[in-house]
């Protein structure tokens, strides 16, 4: 049994086929990249996958278990979680706080714990608090717990939505574009912090990359769509010698 | 003090809590009602009913006016909690204004002309006291879970979802917390006026604690009480130059949410003179240093 996998996902809006016959497994522990020229439908997989958006046909199941129909929030609460290509954080709220907010989805404690400051209350407060601080600090933000997320440079904003998204303690994580704006030095640093998160923790981590030499280096397999079509599946290094994809990235030879 | 600014002062704190439900539900979720105006009606009327004519004591009166707000703010709001927040807006104006027509109609409660002689047990003291519970409400409401789950839904409904957070859930809890409150203030102000009838409830009232709450700045608690207070008094000052009023204090507000369109008070909260960002940190260091003394503890 594969931890997510996908079984002929279908995905239209109007005429424009966004995603067509898309499958793939990943299992546990395991990066896979997807890549593809813009507008080739990598974004739209994550969206199906996280449930924004719901297949027109196909299956997706999670260990096992189908989760093709359910709500957003329930999909993450399943194990999925993720980040975006332009970041999403939180306004209005601190770094630590935004990392608790994806713990409370799940914290134990009523309204009425919350006006009475209920024992029950504080436990479960100083747990998540307690929790998204050493996220914050396993992905490098110790020093920044009170900040702003707006007052923070590009760079660690996205490490932010990644220790957001990881406080979760998901089974899959989504990375949309992670490297993006980053400058190489951040690149580097990124690609350590995603190969420490397979290491040791364990997360299956699906990749969507436009910086190739990242993508490259750290995943297992890769799946390469244009059109809203896989063209291509294989290694790195089969996928880069591949015909087709020289094709789709370079256009055709006159 | 003389009777006047007593009564100035209490039917404000009645108000102010009113306004502490609509900081959660404006200020904290990001949602616009018009419609608070009717919640508090229906506190107001409750307890006029059962006050006056079934001679039900204060705190019973009080409590059936809440329940009655929530659950009218639970039914008409369900359908709408999955819609774009637009919707609420229009939702709520017209949820108002039918709870004004049909009280207009209804016989029990004297129609237009309202219900006059209710017993009056609310004091200056009273009021003052619902008001620190009001803003106790809110305050604990913003620090709890709930508060950052309310703000990640105004900031970004998509990535709330996403990272598992029930946005329809959230909304409703929102909701029915600041039409809770305005049921409460309805109760206090009927036993305080002594008098209801439905004019009094109009979405104008509603339209004008929402433009408080944005004047105070829609993301401090602080700015929205110290809005409530300074506005109300400075209209009650005003009410001199009557056909000046609307136009100065409208103008008061325009100028400040042109120039300063966080509010007056922007982020900035009472609390944060005595509460600053160093203590936090270390307070949070502390607490983890216990967390990984008892680990090694454990380990041993």
């Amino acid at each position: 049994m594969s931890r997510l996998e996908l079984k002929h996902v279908y995905l239209s809006f109007g005429g424009v086929k966004a995603v067509q016959d898309f499958s793939m497994q990943a299992e546990e522990g395991q990066i896979i990249g997807i890549i593809g020229p813009n507008g080739a439908g990598k974004t739209t997989i994550f969206n199906v996958i996280s449930g924004i958006y719901t297949a027109d046909s196909g299956q997706i199941f999670l260990d096992g278990e189908e989760i093709t129909q359910l709500a957003q929030h329930r999909i993450a609460l399943k194990g999925i979680s993720r980040t975006f290509q332009n970041i999403r954080l939180f306004h209005g709220l601190n770094c630590l706080e935004n990392v608790q907010t994806t713990l409370d989805a799940s914290s134990k404690y009523n309204l009425l714990d919350a006006i009475l400051m209920t024992p029950r209350r504080r436990k479960e407060e100083k747990r998540t608090r307690q929790r998204a601080l050493s996220e914050l600090e396993w992905v490098g933000l110790g020093e920044y717990v009170l900040e702003n997320p707006e007052n923070l440079s590009y760079g660690l904003q996205r490490k932010l939505e990644i220790a957001r998204a990881l406080a979760a303690d998901p089974k899959v994580l989504l990375l949309d574009e992670p490297a993006a704006g980053l400058n190489p030095k951040e690149v580097q640093e990124l690609m350590k912090l995603i190969l420490r998160i397979r290491d040791e923790r364990g997360i299956t981590i699906l990749l969507i990359e436009h910086r190739l030499e990242l993508v490259m280096t750290v995943s297992e397999r890769i799946y390469v769509q244009d059109f809203g079509e896989t063209i291509a599946i294989g290694t790195p290094a089969e996928v880069q010698n591949n015909p087709e994809v020289i094709k789709a990235y370079l256009g055709e030879e006159e | 003090m003389s009777i006047y600014v007593e009564s100035v002062l209490t039917f404000t704190s009645i108000t102010c809590i009113t306004v502490c439900g609509l900081y959660i539900l404006t200020g904290l979720t990001g949602m616009f009602s018009l419609g608070q105006a009717s919640f508090m009606a229906l506190g107001a009327y409750a307890a006029a009913v059962l006050g006056k004519l079934y001679h039900w004591p204060f705190i019973p009166c009080l409590l059936v006016g809440i329940i009655l707000s929530v659950v009218t703010g639970f039914l008409s709001g369900y359908p709408i909690m999955r819609l774009r927040k637009e919707y609420l807006t229009l939702i709520t104006l017209c949820y108002g204004e039918a709870i004004i027509a049909l009280l207009n109609q209804s016989n029990i409660t004297g129609g237009a002309l309202g219900m006059s002689d209710i017993p009056k047990h609310t004091t200056l003291i009273i009021a003052i006291l619902f008001l620190i519970f009001g803003i106790y409400f809110a305050w604990c409401f913003r620090h709890s879970k709930f508060g950052r789950m309310a703000i990640a839904i105004k900031s970004d409904e998509l990535a709330s979802k996403s990272m598992g957070i029930n946005m329809a859930a959230v909304k409703m809890r929102s909701f029915l917390c600041a039409a809770g409150l305005a049921g409460l203030a309805g109760g206090l102000y009927a036993f305080y006026l002594q008098y209801v009838d439905p004019s009094l409830f109009g979405w104008r009232k509603s339209g004008e604690w929402v433009a408080w709450v944005f004047f105070g700045g829609v993301n401090s608690l602080t700015g929205s009480i110290v809005a409530t207070f300074g506005l109300s008094a400075l209209s009650q000052f005003f009410s001199r130059f009557a056909d000046y009023q609307v136009l100065i204090y409208s103008a008061m507000v325009l100028l400040v949410l042109n120039f300063k369109p966080n509010g007056v008070f922007g982020y900035w909260e009472l609390s944060d003179l005595f509460n600053t960002r160093d203590r936090r940190m270390q307070r949070l260091l502390k607490e983890a240093q216990t967390r990984e003394g008892a680990l090694k503890h454990e380990q041993t």
